[in-house]
């Protein structure tokens, strides 16, 4: 009675701790928080370059800019926050919020086209799906 | 001269609360709502978000008097549908993982850049300003959050 009581308090904790491990494992293999996707093809880059970087970049004057948005930074950022910045990306140009007007008054060639918003939106859209935003 | 200035302005203050106002539905009842389905977000950051967010930014708006009376009733009612119409904790389980993690980068930036909570509304409301560490609180409880998502 008392080796069968010894077996099966045996067989739990290994079975408790198996468990434990295969549930790690598990985990370890699902995370890709710090293996991010981030690829500026030559058409993304021209239009970010053209109407975006001038604000969003770690020299920015505007403080304000470049604390929501540094393109110098985006390859640093964890899936989580990257994920989230693309996302800001997509609704500004989405819903015409960005550049600014005003910006945009003093600088009329700054404008997107709708190509170029289309491209930008297709660019966000794929980066987050590639980085887990499924 | 004076006294027909008083009745002028008498008579518009009546007349303007003829405007219809359309303040947004107040419901305590939401199934899908951020605090409810995620017991493990810290008291600090519940109560933060309860006093200086939720007012706007969910079903649960607790209106002052003066909601009742134009002009007041005419702006809270366009803040508070803006608001929740940007983000709406009560529905924060129908939205999808890239919307969480863009409504999360948006919670840090606008607490990071002081957008968020609205002057206006902390003008009146003063528990609801945030000082340093509660800004603190908010901004890495959100962008925690949001890497677990995509654990």
């Amino acid at each position: 009675m008392k080796n069968l009581f010894l077996v099966f308090t045996i067989s739990a904790i290994s079975l408790t701790i198996l468990s434990f491990t295969i549930k790690n494992n598990s985990k370890a293999l699902s995370s890709n928080t710090d293996v991010t996707v981030y690829e500026v093809p030559a058409d993304v880059q021209e239009i970010i370059d053209n109407s975006c970087y001038g604000c969003h970049n770690t020299d920015s004057k505007s403080t304000k800019s470049k604390m929501k948005l540094n393109f110098d930074d985006m390859s640093n950022l964890k899936q989580g926050k990257l994920v989230g910045k693309l996302h800001r990306i997509y609704n500004a140009v989405n819903d015409v919020d960005m550049p600014p007007k005003k910006f945009i008054d003093k600088y009329p060639d700054k404008e997107l086209s709708a190509s170029d918003t289309e491209t930008l939106k297709s660019w966000a859209n794929n980066l987050m799906n590639k980085n887990g935003g499924l | 001269m004076k006294k027909k200035f008083l009745y002028i302005v008498f008579v518009v203050f009546i007349l303007i609360q003829l405007i219809p106002g359309g303040l947004p539905k107040v419901s305590f009842d939401n199934p899908d709502d951020l605090i409810i389905n995620n017991k493990d977000i810290p008291e600090d950051v519940v109560t933060i978000l309860r006093n200086s967010c939720y007012d706007c930014h969910s079903n649960e708006s607790h209106y002052p008097w003066y909601a009742n009376i134009s002009p007041s009733s005419l702006l809270i009612a366009r803040d508070i549908n803006e608001g929740r119409a940007k983000l709406n904790f009560s529905n924060w389980e129908n939205l999808s993982k890239i919307e969480k993690a863009g409504a999360l980068n948006d919670i840090s930036d606008a607490i990071t850049v002081d957008e968020m909570p609205m002057a206006i509304y902390t003008l009146i409301h003063r528990n609801a300003a945030l000082n340093n560490d509660e800004k603190e609180v908010i901004i890495s409880w959100a962008n925690e959050f949001s890497e677990r998502l995509f654990e």
